[in-house]
Parts: structure tokens; C-alpha cells; sequence
């Protein structure tokens, strides 16, 4: 993915299958997964995780023992995996080789003799990787000659094959054209093609317990192929399938919206498509008095939603407009009612709501010492409510935090960075919903609510909020034919205003026979650009309006 | 016969003004080689175009025209009429810097056709035109003015740019005042443009230069157009105003979506639905009228669509968009399609509409790029 070499980052899992002939002359075939690390894609790992037999603990020297490290550690020693820890990047000048060491021989409890020093760079260690691969974990167990059992940990669509299942084969045998069953839906196809992940796919005619390949089968329809189904074999089947997975949750949500409504068709089936490849993404359609047509689209963090909406722009071709991500709260009517709201618009009017209720997460944020009292100030601008603080080794402290989840999603990460200049790393696990004092904050454009851009806030920092984002919105919107009013409120009290002065000029002085095609190729150009801004009354609003809490700084 | 015009292109100049953009040579010494190539050019395209076409208008633009000598300029006039159906009463219009200019050579150009003189002032200034870095001063700027009065001239135009750095408003009144107090009939009047590669340009990047904001541009424009419909300078178009019957008939060509030819390093044809242009750099030029004995450098086929939006564009920056025209010519409602915007455009004060004739406001006009952008 183009993203994830812009990045930096793997977004989503990769398999790939290797031949080995170890030092002892012996032929190994390896599995290999590369995962994500982000706690956005954490459920990535935790899939990739249950089709694997042993993990390598990759650790920057650079870096040392991140938050992430951590939470993925967890979730490898939960499953049961042979781990072989590996410090990486040695070559670096920045490398703190021997502190890493401590650092993980500290948390995994192992002896310093198991870590493996390497550079991916200068192939350093690599071979002492893969020797200790076939020598410290387990191969695979399952018995060929049972009736299959073959996990999906991973799914991809292609227009042409459909949905191209990855599996993990841990008991009984796949033969090509074997007639096959999923359990989730009990569904029935034909494996018209199984393989090998390589470089490329290869074609083969059978696979059996401990093979790591592919299968083709002519699902339409990617859900019928859902990561963590069983597949088995028609006649001779398994009875029960394997251990699935627990239902991914979105943690974030935002609304969706093309800009302009026309396209709504196209939107909605950008997002089919889109899910086919990316079962963490969910959708609804919903109605904005201000946006049109669009959808509520649940996502698992920060990190994937920016990923969404901007493959949906690449990939898909959509030009939408994505409203401020919030949480869902849980609100507690006075009538004994209790209604979810994953959409600050549809919060109830301030009588009707007895108490409203925020998720929060346990947060573990690990830092070199000298920054932890940056963290705390960020922790307490953010609501955090202290634990706890651990030291890993004698420079660096594990801190763990309660937050509001809303706190943590818009801009906590970059500012723990920034304070941090890039040490301090950050995980989260949600705990749980909590009452708090929150209130809706409307913003209104020339007297007109516009709900896309209200917001669920603290009492606390509504004033505060309400003032920045009025100002950045003056920023972020460009001068208009008309004079444009722009005010915060909270209920039916206004809490700060500001106006955006009518354009006044916008004309090119010369337009001889010389300069018109162009100028009718700026005319062009201006009018692709109006396209990418979404029409509110007769109000223009560029699309990162809409994200203008996110452009905030303080 | 179609009415057609033409223009030709000089690109040498005396030196580069910090806000120019156009294609211009300071240094050159072969002239001859330049008029041979626009006489090879004009004689050429004539085998294609000339038979059913009235040429209504020339216009030697620039670069400098008034640089070169009269007579090189007469012989270029010549080639056309002899290859061309020239009007009897086209207008025939040279660009003229005051300083490369005397009476006597005025009289030349008086004599070999020129009937019309667009005279590139910029400012009455001292200080403004040493910021443009004009070569004359204010003085010869009003000169200039007289001497073509006293050539015979009947038709001059002026240039003015203004929102100048650091300019002021009573400054630019000066000089629109000094305009109009002078024997001209048109006043071309240009809110300074930065355009990119130009000298004028670096600076502001470079902070040595500070530009107003929009602001004080639209007040300056606002009292340009106020100032000069008092003294009976009717606005045709967005920069340009005249007294009446003075219209520019060159300019109201390209508005007008007329067809044109040009000859020269740059210029541009339009003839039905092709646009081209030929190649800017001066070697490219003759080389290729050495070899093809044509210099286009580059074209486009405009559909109907482009053309309907080219046609709006031009008609609403200049007198206005004849609604039953444009019908007729494109066979397709504009107004129904644009009814509403229309409409509140109109209850805004951004247009007004007489009949089937729609044309922006003073203070549409203003905004006119914002508003044609939404139209569709």
C-alpha cells in the first residue's frame, strides 16, 4: 500500500512463505507474518497471533521498549507463542544496545544470551534469527490425516476471484477443487484454487496441518469468507471449528458525507468495497441537516479513520467530508430511558438527560524519566486520572492512566510525541463506561446550527473550546460572497462569536486572446476546488473545516 | 466574410520590467530575420484564411512595437493588406512606450496606417514608474500623450496599473486625474498582477516588497470605476474603459468570442474551434517558420462545453452575456441552468439584468472571478 510506504507503517498484516536449509542441513518451510503495530490495529496482531506457533519480539535500539511493545508482548504470551526476542536497528549510531537488553530481559524475564542482536539494514543477526527459529519454536502440531480445520486470519477482495481467504491449515489436508464448507454461515463452495503466499501466489494442489497459504472459492461477498471462520472439508468434515475471534469494536466514530450529494450512491458503494478488504470498518447510513446524506462509520481509532478516508480519496475516488470523530456515550434519559449516541447531533436536548456516560480506557504511557512531567500536565489537560508509575529500567517510567476515551483521540498522541520529542509511547485498553459533565457544543454559521460541527465536551473546557474553534474556523473558511457570522453555543447561550469579512475582490485584470484557455484553466481549477467544499446554506466550507478542533494548537 | 483579427507580436524591448511576464528579447540584433519570419508567416496562413474573412482590426502588441522603426512596422502592414481583405476602416493599434516615441516618429506611424495608439504609461509617478522600472519619466509620459495628439492621432488609449506597493489612494486619484485631463479616449486600468517568474514577484517572496491586502484593492477599484464613469469613461470590461464609440474593436474581438490570428513569438489564433499558439522562445519561432513555414507550438480543440464556458466568461467579464445569443449560438439554456444563482445574484446587487442581457454590477465585477466560478 502506497500509504503505508508514505507512513511508514504496516496497516495490515502480511504473510509470506520462505524455504530454509538449516545449519544442520535440514530443510524448513517458514511462515511468516508481518503485522502492524499500532494499538489501532492491535486486533490485526492478535488474528495474526492465533495462526502462529512462535513471535519474534522485534525491539528498536534506538527506541527500546515501547508502550506497544508491550501490549503486544501480552497478547503473544496469551496465545500461547514461543517468543525469540530481537533487538533491531544495532547499526545505529543512536543504538543503546546494552539498556534495550536489560529492558527486555527485564520484562519477558528471559536470559540475555536469548536476545538476538541484528540489523535488518546491514542483514546482521538474520541468520542467527531464522537458526533460532527452527531451533526454539515448536513446529507446527496438527495431525494431516485429521478432518480439516483451516483458520481465515486474514481476508482480501479482488474484483476478479472474489474474496481471497489466507488460512492457517492446523489439522487434516486441502486438495484443490475439494468441496468445502465455512461454519459461521454454514455456507458451500468448491476451492478452486489454493497456494502459497510467496512473493506472488503460487498455485499448488494440496496443503496440510501447519501450511499457511491461500484459498480461492468464488465468494462474492468477503463476509461470507470472515476472518476467524473455520473452513473444513464437506464430506468428512470437522464438527467444530476453531477457536474464532472476539468481534472487532469500533472505538471512534464520524460521519461520513460526499461533498456533494450526488455522489452519495458512489460513497456507499466506495464503502462496500472498501469493507470487503477492511472488516473493522462499519457503517450506517445517516441523515445531517447540514451535510445531506452520508454515514456514521465506526472506527477503531484515530490512525484508521485518517487511513479510510484517505484511501477512499485514492483508491476509491471519493472526495468527502469527515465530521469531528467523537465516542459513543450512553445517556440516561430522566424518563428511565437509555439511549446510545454515537452522534453529538442526536443528543438529547440538556432537559431530557439525566446523566451521560463516557467509555474510558486504561492507558499505559512509557517515557524516559526526564519527561515525566510533561506527561502528567498533558495527563491532567487530558483528564487523566492517575494509577501508577513503574520504571522499566532506572531511565524510563511506565505510567498508567484512566482516561476519557474522547480525550485521547483527537490530538493525544501527537502532543505525547511532540512533549516527549518522539521517546514517549502509548497503549490503551478500554475499562469501561463512567458518568461525567458533558455538554453539546453547537456551532452556528450565519445564525444556522450546523450540526455536523457540534461536539460533545466537558463543562469544563466548553468556553475554552468553544473560543478556539470559532477562531480556527475563521481561519480554515474562506472569505465568501457574503459575510459570514460564526458563534459557539452552548444550549441557548452563545459562548464566543466571531465574523468572516464578505470577498471583496477576486478578479484577474487581463484576459486577452492570449490568456483565455489560461484562464478558463484556473476557472476549471477554482471550480474543482468549489467541489471539494461542501455547500451549507449558501455558506462554502472547505472539507478540513469540519476537522477544525483537530488543527487546535494551544 | 468573417470578421477576423489580427495581431502581431514584437517581442523586443528596450529592458524587462520587474512586473512583466511576457515573452520579450532585450538584446538582439537581427531584426531583419524576425520581419522575414512574419512575413513568410502572414503570407502563409493568408493561403488558408484570407478568403472569407474581412480583417476588421490589427494590433502590434508587445514587448516594445514602438521600438522598432516605422518603416519596419509599414512593411509588416503591407504584407497583411496585400495577403488579407483589409476593412477600410480597420483599426489599426500599436503599443507604444512613452521614451521610444518622439513627434517625428508618431508622424511616421501616423503615416504608414497606425490609427489607433495604446500608450503604456503605468503611472504618472515619479516614484511609481521608477518602482516599475519604466524607462521614462512622468513628464515624457504626458508628452507622449500631446505629441500624438499633435501626430493626428484620434484614438489613444492609456495604461494604468494600480494597487501599486505602497500606493496610496490620493495617489492613484492623481493619476487617473492626470489621465483624463489629457486627448485620449480609452483607459485600460490594471490592478497589478503578481505573476509567477517575474522580477516583482521574488521580491514580494523575498519581503522586500509588501502588496496590499484585497481590501484596498477593492476600494481602489471600486473608485476607479466610480471616478472614470464621471468623466464619461464607460466600463467595457473588467480593466478597460472608454468614452463612447471608443470601444476597442481588437479587444472586443476576444470578448466578443470572435476569431483572430496571431503572427509572431507567442501569439495566439482562434478560428472555430481551435486555439493554438505558436512557440515563445525566438529561435524556436524562425526555426520552425524556416523549416514548416508555420511556428504553432501547441493547440487545443474546444468542445462545446469549454467553448459555452469560454463564451460566458469573456461575455460576463466584458458588456455583458446576451442570454439569446448565447441560446442561439449553443442551442442550450444558460439561464435555465443557472436560475436560481442567477436570481440571487441579482437580488444581491452582483448583476443586473435588462431584458435577455445579464451584466455584473460595479461591485460584481469586483468579485467576478468568485461568481463565474460558481456558475455553471
Amino acid at each position: 500500500m502506497d500509504l503505508e510506504r508514505e507512513r511508514g507503517i504496516t496497516i495490515k498484516s502480511h504473510a509470506i512463505q520462505m524455504k530454509y536449509k538449516s545449519k544442520d542441513k535440514k530443510d524448513y518451510t517458514l511462515n511468516l507474518i508481518d503485522t502492524p503495530g499500532h494499538v489501532d490495529f492491535s486486533y490485526e496482531v492478535s488474528r495474526s497471533l492465533a495462526a502462529c506457533e512462535g513471535a519474534l519480539l522485534v525491539v528498536d535500539a534506538a527506541q527500546g521498549v515501547e508502550a506497544q511493545t508491550i501490549s503486544n508482548l501480552y497478547l503473544a504470551i496469551e496465545a500461547n507463542l514461543d517468543i525469540i526476542p530481537v533487538i533491531n536497528k544495532i547499526d545505529l549510531p543512536s543504538a543503546m544496545t546494552d539498556t534495550v537488553k536489560h529492558q527486555i530481559v527485564d520484562l519477558i524475564g528471559c536470559d540475555e544470551s536469548e536476545i538476538i542482536l541484528a540489523s535488518a539494514k546491514t542483514r546482521a543477526g538474520i541468520d542467527d534469527i531464522l537458526e533460532a527459529i527452527v531451533q526454539r519454536i515448536k513446529p507446527p502440531a496438527g495431525d494431516p490425516e485429521a478432518p480439516l480445520k483451516a483458520l481465515i486470519f486474514d481476508s482480501v477482495f479482488d474484483s476478479y476471484r472474489g474474496a481471497i481467504a489466507y488460512i492457517r491449515i492446523f489439522e487434516g489436508k486441502l486438495n484443490e477443487k475439494d468441496d468445502i464448507r465455512f461454519f459461521i454461515n454454514d455456507s458451500k463452495h468448491q476451492a478452486e484454487e489454493i497456494g502459497i503466499l510467496g512473493f506472488t501466489k503460487r498455485k499448488t494442489k494440496s496443503m496440510s496441518a501447519g501450511d499457511v497459504g491461500y484459498l480461492i472459492s468464488g465468494i462474492k461477498d468477503v463476509r461470507d469468507a470472515k476472518v476467524g471462520d473455520t473452513v473444513t472439508t464437506l464430506r468428512n468434515g470437522a464438527d467444530k471449528p476453531l477457536p474464532g475471534y472476539k468481534d472487532i469494536k469500533p472505538m471512534v466514530y464520524s460521519g461520513l458525507y460526499p461533498t456533494s450529494s450526488d455522489d452519495y450512491e458512489d460513497l456507499r458503494d466506495a464503502l462496500d468495497k472498501f469493507r470487503l478488504n477492511d472488516s473493522a470498518l462499519v457503517f450506517i447510513p445517516e441523515t445531517s441537516a447540514a451535510l445531506g446524506f452520508g454515514f456514521r462509520c465506526g472506527f477503531l481509532g484515530m490512525l484508521h479513520m485518517e487511513i479510510v478516508q484517505e484511501r477512499l480519496d485514492r483508491e476509491y475516488d471519493q472526495t468527502i467530508v469527515t465530521t469531528l470523530p467523537n465516542v459513543e456515550y450512553i445517556v440516561m434519559k430522566k424518563d428511565g430511558e437509555e439511549i446510545i449516541v454515537d452522534n453529538p447531533a442526536e443528543m438529547p436536548e440538556v432537559g431530557e438527560i439525566d446523566t451521560i456516560n463516557e467509555p474510558y480506557v486504561k492507558a499505559q504511557i512509557i517515557c524516559p524519566s526526564e519527561y515525566i512531567g510533561g506527561m502528567m500536565k498533558l495527563a491532567m489537560d487530558k483528564r487523566g486520572i492517575y494509577k501508577n508509575t513503574s520504571y522499566i529500567d532506572p531511565t524510563r517510567a511506565d505510567l498508567e492512566y484512566e482516561f476519557p476515551l474522547s480525550e485521547i483521540i483527537f490530538d493525544f498522541y501527537d502532543k505525547l510525541k511532540s512533549i516527549s520529542r518522539g521517546y514517549a509511547s502509548f497503549d490503551y485498553e478500554f475499562i469501561g463506561y463512567r458518568e461525567s459533565d458533558l455538554v453539546k457544543l453547537d456551532i452556528l454559521l450565519n445564525a444556522e446550527p450546523v450540526d455536523a460541527l457540534s461536539m460533545i465536551v466537558h463543562r469544563s473546557k466548553a468556553y475554552d473550546m468553544g473560543r478556539k474553534v470559532s477562531t480556527k474556523l475563521k481561519d480554515l473558511i474562506p472569505r465568501q460572497m457574503y459575510e459570514v457570522a460564526i458563534q459557539a453555543a452552548v444550549g441557548s447561550k452563545v459562548i464566543a462569536r466571531t465574523n468572516i469579512k464578505a470577498l471583496r475582490k477576486n478578479v484577474l485584470a487581463k484576459c486577452y486572446g492570449g490568456d483565455i484557455t489560461r484562464k478558463r484553466k484556473l476557472l476549471e481549477k477554482q471550480k474543482e476546488g468549489k467541489k471539494r467544499m461542501k455547500q451549507v446554506g449558501n455558506i462554502e466550507i472547505p472539507q478540513e473545516a469540519f476537522l477544525a478542533v483537530l488543527q487546535i494548537d494551544d | 466574410m468573417k470578421e477576423t483579427a489580427i495581431y502581431i507580436h514584437i517581442p523586443f524591448c528596450d529592458h524587462k520590467c520587474i512586473y512583466c511576464d511576457f515573452y520579450s528579447i532585450i538584446k538582439y540584433d537581427d531584426f531583419e530575420k524576425y520581419r522575414n519570419a512574419l512575413i513568410t508567416e502572414i503570407v502563409n496562413q493568408a493561403k488558408i484564411y484570407s478568403a472569407d474573412r474581412k480583417i476588421i482590426s490589427i494590433f502590434f502588441g508587445g514587448g516594445t512595437p514602438s521600438f522598432m522603426d516605422a518603416e519596419y512596422i509599414g512593411s509588416i502592414l503591407n504584407t497583411i493588406a496585400a495577403n488579407f481583405n483589409l476593412s477600410n476602416n480597420a483599426e489599426i493599434t500599436l503599443e507604444t512606450n512613452p521614451g521610444t516615441v518622439d513627434l517625428n516618429k508618431l508622424r511616421e506611424f501616423k503615416s504608414i496606417g497606425i490609427n489607433r495608439l495604446s500608450v503604456g504609461v503605468q503611472s504618472f509617478d515619479a516614484e511609481e514608474l521608477r518602482f516599475l522600472t519604466r524607462i521614462h519619466d512622468a513628464e515624457t509620459a504626458v508628452s507622449t500623450i500631446q505629441n500624438a495628439e499633435s501626430a493626428g492621432f484620434k484614438n489613444i488609449s492609456l495604461d494604468l496599473i494600480f494597487n501599486l506597493p505602497g500606493q496610496s489612494k490620493s495617489k492613484w486619484k492623481k493619476n487617473l486625474e492626470t489621465a483624463v485631463s489629457l486627448p485620449i479616449n480609452h483607459i485600460s486600468a490594471y490592478s497589478l498582477i503578481l505573476e509567477r517568474g517575474t522580477i516583482l514577484n521574488k521580491m514580494v517572496l523575498d519581503g522586500k516588497v509588501k502588496m496590499h491586502d484585497s481590501d484596498f484593492d477593492a476600494d481602489l477599484y471600486a473608485f476607479t470605476i466610480d471616478f472614470l464613469n464621471e468623466n464619461n469613461f464607460e466600463q467595457y470590461e473588467v480593466s478597460n474603459f472608454a468614452e463612447p464609440g471608443y470601444e476597442c474593436i481588437h479587444n472586443n474581438v476576444y470578448w466578443k468570442y470572435k476569431e483572430y490570428i496571431g503572427f509572431g513569438t507567442s501569439a495566439h489564433s482562434f478560428i472555430g474551434n481551435k486555439r493554438w499558439w505558436n512557440y515563445s522562445a525566438l529561435n524556436f519561432y524562425l526555426s520552425s517558420i524556416n523549416e514548416k513555414g508555420e511556428a504553432a507550438a501547441g493547440f487545443e480543440i474546444l468542445d462545446n462545453e469549454l467553448m459555452e464556458e469560454e463564451y460566458v466568461m469573456l461575455a460576463l467579464r466584458s458588456s455583458g452575456l446576451d442570454l439569446n445569443k448565447f441560446n442561439y449560438r449553443f442551442g442550450t439554456d444558460w439561464n435555465q441552468r443557472n436560475k436560481k444563482l442567477v436570481e440571487s445574484y441579482i437580488s444581491e446587487g452582483f448583476f443586473q439584468q435588462s431584458d435577455n442581457f445579464l451584466k455584473f454590477t460595479k461591485k460584481g465585477y469586483a468579485v467576478c472571478d468568485e461568481i463565474l466560478g460558481n456558475l455553471h
